[in-house]
């Protein structure tokens, strides 16, 4: 009855250091493009236009890092993002009342984050397919609601504080800043942070830990769709106008790819957020350094897609020996 | 006497840190079943991969029909007439039985599947084992036992000369069983040599002629089924129980009992279970695998669902009040048998392992942890099982098995339970850590928690148990006394009962 002994250590070191590293190579290969290509990137205003850029994407990434440690995955958010943007609009549209508008944009996007983790959590759905559908029933939704049409009329009250600037900084950073201290904080200092982590590690070995693995299955979706209702918000607030187009799915792989790249394991229970913020800037940057080479659109996606089916070859390295 | 078919001569396998085989013996011979016994770890599926070609053997010889073979691969091992019949069921329940048995290699006519002559193969085979099955029902229309067939079918295609049966009766009915029996007593009269892996001892005299046991990676026992006698085979099985000193005597208790379970039962696997356990307490659950022991711990914290059944529990004002098994969960210290899959979080620190089913308790309004506390109970906690860590913040995946399984209690410690729930808790363990295991439980008990001990290891349950429960086939069998001789404990499980439905 010995054969189970003498567990060796695992070899996570090697692991630990490879990703960063070629994070690091990736970013120089992508900040060494920009400077070769597009030498005016650098001076201060056009940095302030990368960091909007990462934002929204920035806040998304944190909604998916989030569901991805608890071992899902969310591919209806930035659809979800868009609807709940159309129908706040349109909610603006019709009475003109901003702070309604912005209600009914984080409530739409939270009962959709709720919906699918009722069906992921409590119904042991699959979330891939969960959410694939729900990313398709929004799309509908968002679609049908404006004949495709983008629905410009929104209030000056909603519209005015995202084209001011703060200390010089536009109000959609500090929204991102705030949003990813509180996901920090909640990932790695509160009881469900923990929950999480367990959940995803081995939802069995939660179970018998007494982790309530259901109920924190659901809420990470439930936050993913709060962030979504954010997401929109900013969306909305920047664009001056609200329009189905707000997603697609690119936009999905590149939330998902800033997760990726920045150590958020799909396979759950690993990574830290700050790891998916770090993920949104470098993916916004290799976007502009694409597009400043002048990369035809086809190649630009065939390297972010490249990067991502890398990034994930190196989670399965990391994670084989890894108890799942 | 004949030569044996298969000889398999002083195998030994190494694995990295463990000797897996040590110099171990098999021989099985043409129209006979023989009997691979041995209790968990003791090398039977090794030496079975190894005859398998899954494994590589590091020495020894197998000699099969007078000639020394030697499998590199599984294929080698197929076309030299070995086949396999698994414990689990691995058809594909959506195909058809005749594509299930054809599955690794369809008959083909001009590039396409001959599904005729799928079908008229199948059918052949089938009628081999004596069953009337339309080749062309899906797999997942059968019950358990054609399940079975089916694989014994898939084995049979390709008429292997030496069949391994990998305890095939673990998920039959008792019909379904005899019918197996009945196959097998066919395939004998075929000439086929049959090796039969079991843990239910009173099978093997039904379906035997010859028995092996293993110990720790060797064959320690061969022989004729004829004259040996199931106390025989079960004390092969189990060793020599060194009379190792009891670490405390036992002890008949009389204090309030904690828990009563009435009438518990869940589907096949436990029958109507009762039971009542007293403070202060231990109380070894003694049967071998697929007895039901894990099964009634699990059901017992509501982490399987249970059909009948109530639970009593003794409340703060010391009367037994009704009880579900998901709250019992919250009420008691537990320890699975699987301490990677379901113990450990291997990625993280010991003390958040430690802290992990209390934390709510350490948290503030707003379910902030309190770190400070964390470090506190964790670092009581390692001091107070001696955990061996460099300190609390090592990653538990990188701790020895005897310090996880430490850590596993330290989990469950920090709410001071009244009852503990122990499957194999020892699993794994060098001798020394196992002791340690040991002195904890007794020093819990002593404290006045009633604690549920199941292990395979009778020489561990001796040591500290005050009472013992019998199981066999998802039922309690016997209640012995904490003085029970090893004699009796062995006589226990291997009394052989024909129809265990027979005792109700």
């Amino acid at each position: 009855m010995t054969v189970y002994q003498t567990e060796a250590p695992i070899p996570e070191l090697r692991s630990r250091l490879i990703r960063p590293l070629i994070s690091f190579a990736l970013c120089i290969v992508v900040v060494a493009i920009l400077a070769l290509y597009a030498p005016s990137f650098f001076k201060l205003n056009n940095i302030i236009n990368i960091l909007v850029q990462t934002s929204t994407l920035a806040v998304m990434a944190v909604g998916m890092a989030i569901v991805m440690i608890g071992g899902g995955i969310d591919l209806s958010l930035p659809f979800n993002a868009a609807l709940s943007a159309v129908l706040g609009a349109m909610y603006m549209r019709t009475t003109g009342d901003p702070a309604g508008g912005l209600a009914v944009m984080i409530i739409t996007a939270i009962a959709i984050g709720a919906f699918n983790g009722i069906a992921v959590g409590y119904f042991r759905m699959i979330p891939f397919v969960v959410t694939l559908a729900m990313m398709t029933v929004a799309n509908g939704a968002a679609v049908w609601l404006t004949n495709s049409i983008s629905i410009a009329d929104i209030p000056d009250a909603f519209v005015d504080p995202f084209f001011r600037r703060y200390l010089g900084i536009p109000l959609s950073v500090y929204i991102a800043v705030v949003v990813s201290l509180f996901a920090i904080l909640l990932s790695s200092i509160t009881v469900y942070g923990r929950w999480l982590y367990a959940v995803g590690i081995n939802s069995k070995a939660a179970r018998v830990a007494r982790i309530p693995d259901r109920k924190v299955i659901a809420l990470s979706y439930v936050i993913a769709g709060l962030m979504a209702g954010i997401a929109a918000i900013m969306l909305t607030g920047r664009l001056a106008s609200a329009s189905a187009n707000l997603a697609s799915p690119t936009i999905v792989l590149d939330v998902v790819s800033a997760c990726v790249v920045g150590g958020i394991s799909v396979y759950g229970g690993s990574g830290k957020i700050h790891g998916a913020i770090f993920g949104a800037l470098f993916m916004t940057l290799l976007n502009n350094a694409l597009n400043a080479a002048e990369v035809t659109i086809y190649v630009n996606q065939i390297v972010r897609g490249a990067i991502i089916v890398a990034f994930v070859a190196f989670d399965r390295f990391a994670a084989r020996g890894i108890a799942r | 006497m004949t030569a044996p078919y298969l000889r398999m001569h002083a195998i030994s396998k190494h694995f990295p840190g463990v000797a897996a085989l040590k110099r171990a013996d098999l021989e099985a011979y043409r129209g006979e079943a023989m009997a691979l016994m041995g209790a968990n770890g003791a090398g039977k599926s090794t030496l079975m991969h190894v005859l398998g070609g899954i494994v590589s053997k590091d020495e020894g010889e197998i000699i099969v029909d007078g000639r020394q073979r030697d499998f590199h691969s599984p294929i080698e091992s197929l076309e030299e007439g070995v086949g396999f019949v698994y414990q689990e069921l691995n058809s594909l329940p959506s195909m058809t039985i005749a594509e299930n048995i054809f599955a690794d290699g369809f008959p083909q006519r001009y590039g396409r599947i001959d599904f005729q002559a799928c079908e008229g193969k199948t059918r052949e085979i089938l009628q081999r084992l004596g069953s009337q099955l339309n080749p062309r029902a899906t797999v997942e229309a059968l019950n358990t036992g054609d399940r079975q067939l089916i694989e014994i079918a898939r084995a049979l295609r390709r008429n292997p000369k030496i069949l391994i049966f990998d305890e095939p009766t673990s998920s039959l009915s008792q019909r379904e069983r005899q019918r197996l029996f009945d196959v097998i007593a066919g395939l004998k009269r075929d000439g086929v040599a049959i090796i039969y892996i079991t843990h239910f001892v009173d099978e093997i005299f039904a379906v035997c002629e010859r028995v092996t046991v293993m110990r720790n990676g060797k064959t320690v026992f061969k022989g004729q089924i004829d004259q040996v006698t199931s106390q025989e085979i079960v004390h092969e099985m189990m060793g020599t129980v060194e009379n190792e000193s009891r670490l405390a005597p036992d002890q008949k208790k009389q204090s309030h009992i904690v828990l009563e379970i009435d009438q518990l039962s869940r589907a096949d696997e436990l029958q109507s279970i009762s039971l009542s356990l007293r403070e202060g307490e231990i109380v070894g659950i003694w049967g071998l695998l697929g007895s039901g022991r894990t099964e009634l711990i699990r059901a017992m914290i509501g982490l399987d669902p249970i059909d009948h059944g109530r639970l009593r529990w003794r409340g703060q004002d010391g009367t037994l009040v009704e009880i579900a098994p998901e709250s019992l969960h919250a009420l008691s210290g537990i320890v699975t048998e699987d301490r990677r899959g379901e113990g450990v979080f291997l990625p993280l620190s010991t003390s958040e392992n430690i802290i992990l089913p209390n934390i709510r308790a350490i948290a503030n309004r707003v379910g902030i942890v309190d770190r400070g506390k964390q470090k506190k109970i964790a670092r009581d906690m390692i001091r107070r099982l001696g955990i061996k860590v460099t300190s609390e913040d090592q990653t538990v995946a990188t701790l020895s098995g005897g310090n996880q399984q430490k850590v596993v209690f330290g989990r469950s410690l920090a709410s001071s339970p009244r009852l503990f729930l122990l499957d194999e808790p020892t699993r794994g363990l060098d001798v020394g850590a196992k002791t340690e295991i040991l002195k904890l439980i007794l020093d819990l008990a002593a404290a006045g928690a009633a604690i549920v001990l199941v292990s395979s290891e009778l020489e561990e349950l001796m040591r500290i148990c005050d009472r013992y429960l019998v199981m066999s086939r998802g039922r309690i069998v016997a209640e012995l006394p904490g003085a029970a001789s090893k004699r009796d404990l062995l006589a226990a499980i291997s009394t052989r009962r024909a129809t265990p439905e027979a005792r109700q």
